[in-house]
């Protein structure tokens, strides 16, 4: 394994900004090898990926002689980010997933994302791991751009993933990395999985036994041990339902994540402890899978509260 | 005048959000309308003020009323409660409003404001947004427009501003309120305002003498104004960018909106913990220095300097 720094800025006292990456290579090299980047850390409050990676390079440690490909790893693209909590470029206040290509001449972030770019081109597959923010808590998911559909749908089954939502083409979505590595012919693919600021360990495993799983099947390792993937939900089989909060309070859920639920099930409360009034009750506007629930209770009018999956009621 | 709410909305703990808009009718039924946008952000200080203090021109400035042809609507502020903490975004989930348009009535939060916000300028003849920098940068005032096949070039010249920054449209400028208010006919120009915390009173007369010239070359006021600048159209090949190749403390030596000559020195960076020269900038080129790196410590590579090439 080496490890590469790919891109760096030296910070005004004393200290470097430093990105770097790990790459783990069989040990007889060969041309036309296939190679897979993993990335992560993108969002400074999304630890979900840090961990799933640990548990990656470990087990590529343990089995050095498995590998077959090239497997680039990219931990903490915003590692200023991670090490203070802050989910953008700290300093500049950005999100580095809506700056993507960016560029030499263009500002210290679109600078950093560029350098990125820049080192992964050429790979055949990316994988993007985010957790969901800090206000939301998700089953392992797999998020794809129609666009791209056709050729990462097939690899995106393969990640024992519980969940492929495919969604339509939007053009601010046009400046994230995996629009950027999509448009340059690297297959990528966008997990969402668990909660900001927090490790989820049974989904770190989970997500760990869906790239091994991926890798074998695309060649790039090699290895006896089998990887079962789940078979997951398709969006294009049902539909997401949005539960936005009709007004400002306290969110009380009723239910735990990931609960089969019918319609017109309590789903929570929001209540206001000035008063012990209670302002709402949420009810589920369809069946199915809570495959998304509140986990920050302070809630405004129009906040998040829960996405259910499933087909629509009769 | 009329005071309008366009939006209110209530908190766990916090008194509502409550977005105000100061309407003046205009005396001619067939002069055109201008909407005119403030403080997205809480650190826009310079567009809270410009609005205001077009608010209090308007109202206690011009005293014969049937000299305000067309329907004025100025919105101060549209994020109270992040200028009132002096955080940049919404408080809550850090969403930029200048992110949501044309908005969602059923969406999250900051759509529901962007929504609210938008169905009360839509149909509007003119928009102006004032902004701020949202690099760490200080500028000179200049019109943005985004090349988006909407945008009004000969309107953006009558604030007299001296560069309108004709630019690229990215992917993240098609859920601003510039590209969304054109996409619905309105000439919408943003003003980019210096990120400066407290009154810079040169910039401010100069942003709301911008706003006063607009609103009278374009017939929305009776008002004698004199000139302003003949404005520059400046794309990205017009101007030369100086990176810092090394971190430390910035000094700027030229400000923005000074003239420099090829080989001028503009700015130092002094390492900052045995204060010795580290980098000297020396500019490249004849032109403007239009925007200045902010901050008193800067990072290797981060852009010091923007200048408006005159050659």
């Amino acid at each position: 394994m080496q490890v590469k720094e790919i891109f760096s800025s030296q910070l005004p006292v004393g200290e470097t900004l430093s990105i770097k990456r790990s790459r783990f290579e069989p040990l007889q090299k060969s041309d036309n090898l296939k190679r897979i980047s993993i990335v992560s850390g993108t969002h400074g409050d999304e630890l979900e990926g840090q961990y799933a990676i640990y548990l990656l390079t470990s087990w590529l440690n343990e089995n050095q002689d498995a590998i077959s490909g090239i497997i680039d790893i990219y931990p903490a693209v915003n590692p200023l980010g991670i090490d203070t909590i802050t989910r953008g470029f700290p300093l500049y206040e950005v999100d580095l997933n809506r700056v993507f290509p960016g560029g030499e001449d263009g500002f210290l972030p679109g600078q950093l994302v560029h350098a990125l770019v820049q080192d992964i081109k050429g790979s055949d597959i990316a994988i993007d791991i985010h957790s969901s923010n800090i206000f939301l808590r998700e089953i392992p998911q797999i998020r794809i751009n129609k666009e791209f559909s056709n050729f990462t749908l097939p690899l995106a089954k393969e990640l024992n993933c519980d969940f492929i939502w495919i969604h339509d083409a939007v053009t601010v979505l046009e400046a994230t990395f995996s629009h950027t590595m999509n448009s340059l012919g690297t297959k990528t693919l966008v997990v969402e999985m668990g909660v900001g600021m927090r490790l989820t360990k049974e989904y770190g495993e989970q997500l760990l036994c869906g790239m091994l799983n991926l890798m074998k099947k695309e060649g790039i390792i090699t290895t006896e041990n089998s990887f079962e993937a789940r078979e997951p939900f398709l969006s294009e089989i049902g539909e997401v339902f949005y539960l936005n909060s009709p007004s400002s309070g306290l969110f009380v859920p009723a239910l735990d994540h990931c609960a089969i639920i019918k319609k017109n099930e309590k789903i929570g409360t929001i209540v206001e402890p000035l008063t012990g009034a209670t302002l709402d009750t949420l009810y589920a506007p369809n069946s199915g899978i809570l495959f998304t629930l509140r986990e920050f209770p302070v809630v405004y009018e129009g906040s998040l509260l829960a996405r259910i999956f499933g087909e629509r009621d009769k | 005048m009329k005071i309008i709410e366009i939006a209110n909305f209530t908190s766990l703990n916090r008194a509502p959000l409550v977005i105000e808009g100061y309407l003046f009718e205009g005396s001619d039924p067939y002069a055109p309308s201008v909407a005119i946008v403030g403080a997205m952000e809480g650190k826009n200080i310079l567009p809270l003020y410009s609005a205001s203090k077009l608010v209090d021109f308007l109202k206690n400035k011009i005293h014969d009323k049937d000299k305000i042809r067309g329907n004025i609507l100025v919105i101060p502020s549209i994020n109270s409660y992040a200028l009132n903490i002096n955080e940049r975004f919404w408080p809550l989930d850090k969403t930029n409003i200048n992110t949501m348009f044309p908005g969602y009535e059923l969406g999250e939060t900051t759509q529901r404001i962007a929504k609210k916000v938008f169905d009360a300028i839509r149909g509007y003849t003119y928009g102006i947004i004032l902004e701020s920098r949202e690099d760490l940068s200080n500028c000179i005032p200049y019109v943005k427009l985004f090349k988006s096949g909407f945008e009004d070039i000969e309107g953006a010249k009558t604030f007299g501003f001296r560069v309108v920054n004709h630019r690229e449209l990215t992917p993240v400028d098609t859920v601003t309120l510039q590209y969304n208010w054109q996409l619905w006919e309105t000439k919408a120009y943003s003003i980019v305002c210096p990120n400066k915390n407290q009154i810079d009173i040169d910039n401010s007369n100069e942003i709301f003498e911008g706003i006063i010239q607009f609103l009278s070359k374009n017939k929305l006021i009776d008002y004698r104004v004199l000139n302003g600048f003949e404005s520059v159209i400046a794309a990205q090949e017009d101007i030369e960018i100086a990176k810092a190749p090394k971190s430390g403390i910035f000094i700027t030596m030229k400000k923005e909106g000074t003239y420099i000559s090829k080989g001028d020195v503009i700015g130092q960076i002094v390492h900052s913990l045995n204060g010795e020269i580290v980098h000297t900038f020396i500019s490249t080129c004849n032109g403007m220095i239009v925007c200045c790196y902010k901050n008193g410590l800067i990072l290797e590579g981060a852009l010091a300097f923007r200048i408006i090439k005159s050659d």
